[in-house]
């Protein structure tokens, strides 16, 4: 049996990792809840946040807060354009069929990622970690970065939030009622369009924020869209496709299973994600907080 | 096009012709190669090489008094995409040869392309044995890269001189990581028998997140670790490891194959490098006990690819192509089979002093530099100091 501080150190950096994935699979799920468009695109908005941070710290050159405004713009950023996205393309797809959607979500990250390359190249981009938050401290015999810890924090604060806009303000109430019926909400003299756009605007700017915090501790190169939106999958799958608080559990879930499963099957951690997902689909297809679909 | 501006251009590229007739058309030579995501960090880099050598032959009149002409193909590190590009290339293209994958999953893909077309084929950079292990090996298939045997086995001679005894090691799941994690820990119980094995991590090739591995490591205390996350990965695993105090842990102890210490490695992380690690690398324009060839060949790319720091990568393809060029002279032809039994035995002086292919498993004597980082005021990045070219020939079967 694997001493105690280690086990604490593999669950914190398990819950490191589901902090960003609770970050780009919250806009996957819930631009699907409310608008019911599988957006695939959403991981490419998670790599352009990331793509952002790196040219807002190149405009910004070094200083004590380069690294904040820099991820800030980056969201807001991907947020305006998440806001373009909506109006002129995404409008079209609502109420088409899913073939529709998938391809025409999927056209647009070959498009992007393209994009991506001819402004950035395909050399790897690296960011370091802000000032601040460069060291590390040490609890329960677990070495523990700051910058991680802060990620620790974040993930639950957004998700707080975002729970109170969804459920205590006018807003949320609207979201949550047009993912019921949008008729209605429209007939009841709701601006439904204009609702459908901020909620893609909000979706996109958690990708673009995601994608802007990771890139200190990871590689900013193309291809990071693909990878993490398969992630992001797997993790509505599991906590239940448009349920919130489902896709905190999936993103939880996703990363101790992947972190615990080097423990137990040292080369097949990944393995142990999908076998998990296929259960979740043969048993709750659903997905663990979900509802089945009407 | 204008009737004018096409006038131009044509003139132009008149002027530009050297005086020697070329009455045939080029010889071509496809290059797939990664040119996107953290391998094109290695592969860009070596595409430059084999340019550099192509315009420069050519400007000297070519071989055989034909131009040489590259056709390059992102093969995006994929060993399926490689092989697809690879038979495009001769298909379509009609290229007389390939030189080029950079991965040890593109590698032994590819060679199975060349045998199937009876082309030759020079692998400048992928190290798997399995490349040129004989129930693999076929008259086609050359490498004037180093291979996993060789490089598990000098990082073994050099990990046998610490004084540690507990020695972990993390690879990618794959061919190379597989194949030089073996040849390491095989040849260190020979030089040591006292050291032992007390951890192996095994990530999938491409891993974002190192965090669970570093910390499965880390439980297991080793005294020393022998890495080979190679590229642009190096700069992702090290960057987490360096913030758990991983580093500090093994006080240093670490070796990082896979050309961690490459001036394009240590460039890219710049302030977050782990310096006091050793590292490996094909090249380094700073290696100060090299030949005058040497010193001139990195000049000559520096204006080339008007790099002030230029990469040790461009070197693999560079070799490559000599050792194409100097066979098709040796055969006085472009027929792969002459060209393949030209290549046997074939030595070169290359920019890191003369290499030879064996005949027996079609293999060069490419050694690399080996040594541990520092901080170098001369330079806004760490270098390896001192530097070695450990040459592997008496530890290559």
């Amino acid at each position: 049996m694997p001493d105690l501080s280690f086990v604490f150190a593999q669950s914190l950096s398990g819950l490191t990792a589901a902090m960003f994935l609770f970050l780009i699979a919250a806009g996957l799920s819930l631009i699907f809840g409310v608008l019911r468009v599988l957006n695939f695109a959403h991981g490419t908005f998670y790599m352009l946040g990331a793509y952002s941070a790196y040219q807002f710290v190149q405009w910004l050159g070094p200083g004590p807060g380069t690294f904040w405004v820099a991820a800030l713009g980056a969201a807001l950023a991907i947020a305006a354009l998440g806001g373009v996205v909506e109006r002129l393309l995404f409008r079209h797809l609502y109420g088409k069929e899913e073939l529709y959607q998938l391809l025409f979500t999927y056209a647009l990250v070959l498009i992007l990622s393209d994009v991506a390359k001819i402004i950035w190249g395909t050399q790897q981009k690296s960011l370091s970690r802000p000032p601040g938050l460069t060291g590390s401290f040490s609890l329960f015999g677990a070495t523990i970065p700051f910058y991680n810890l802060f990620i620790l924090l974040l993930g639950p604060a957004i998700a707080l939030a975002f729970w109170f806009v969804l459920q205590r303000t006018r807003m949320g109430r609207f979201i949550r009622a047009a993912a019921l019926d949008r008729e209605t909400l429209g007939a009841l003299g709701v601006n439904v369009d204009a609702l459908y756009m901020w909620v893609f605007v909000l979706a996109s700017f958690l990708g673009g924020l995601g994608g802007a915090l990771i890139s200190p501790m990871r590689a900013i190169v193309p291809g990071m869209d693909t990878e993490v939106i398969v992630e992001a999958f797997v993790v509505v799958v599991i906590g239940g496709l448009g349920s919130f608080w489902g896709t905190f559990l999936g993103a939880i879930i996703y990363g101790q299973v992947l972190s615990f499963g080097i423990l137990f099957f040292p080369r097949f951690s990944i393995f142990s994600v999908f076998a998990l997902m296929a259960a979740v689909l043969i048993v709750r297809p659903w997905g663990l907080l979900g509802r089945p679909l009407r | 096009m204008q009737r004018r501006s096409f006038l131009v251009m044509a003139g132009a590229t008149l002027a530009a012709t050297p005086r020697i007739a070329y009455a045939q058309k080029p010889i071509k030579v496809g290059m797939p190669m990664p040119l996107s995501g953290p391998p094109a960090l290695f592969g860009e880099p070596a595409t430059k090489g084999a340019l550099m050598f192509i315009e420069e032959i050519n400007a000297k009149g070519g071989v055989l008094g034909r131009k040489l002409e590259l056709l390059t193909r992102d093969s995006k590190a994929d060993a399926n995409e490689a092989v697809r590009v690879s038979r495009e290339l001769i298909l379509k293209e009609n290229v007389d040869f390939l030189v080029g994958t950079l991965t040890s999953a593109e590698g032994p893909a590819v060679s199975v392309v060349a045998k199937e077309n009876k082309i030759v084929f020079i692998a400048p950079i992928p190290k798997t044995d399995q490349l040129t292990a004989q129930d693999k090996l076929h008259p086609y298939v050359f490498r004037v890269a180093a291979t996993t045997t060789m490089e598990g086995r000098s990082a073994a001679e050099i990990v046998a001189k610490w004084p540690v005894t507990r020695v972990g090691t993390i690879a990618f799941d794959y061919a190379y990581g597989q194949d030089v994690t073996r040849a390491f820990v095989e040849h260190i119980k020979k030089l040591k028998p006292s050291v032992q094995i007390v951890d192996q991590q095994w990530p999938k090739l491409g891993e974002q997140d190192y965090n669970p591995f570093i910390n499965a490591q880390m439980a297991k205390k080793p005294e020393a670790v022998v890495s080979s996350i190679w590229g642009g990965f190096f700069v992702t695993f090290s960057k987490q490891a360096r913030a758990l105090g991983y580093f500090d842990a093994i006080k240093s102890n670490f070796i990082g194959l896979g050309e961690a210490g490459s001036p394009e490695t240590t460039k890219a992380m710049g302030p977050d490098y782990p310096v006091g690690i050793w590292g490996n690398s094909y090249d380094a324009f700073y290696w100060d006990t090299a030949s005058p060839a040497h010193r001139d060949y990195t000049a000559r790319l520096a204006k080339f690819t008007k790099e002030e720091y230029p990469s040790s990568w461009a070197i693999q393809g560079y070799i490559g192509m000599q050792f194409l060029a100097e066979a098709i002279k040796k055969a006085g032809s472009t027929d792969s089979d002459k060209v393949a039994k030209a290549l046997l035995g074939l030595t070169v002086e290359t920019p890191v002093g003369p290499l030879t292919i064996r005949e027996k498993d079609h293999q060069a004597n490419r050694g690399q530099l080996y040594g541990k980082t520092v901080k170098d005021a001369q330079y806004p990045f760490p270098i390896m100091k001192p530097v070695t070219y450990v040459d592997p020939t008496r530890f290559m079967d």
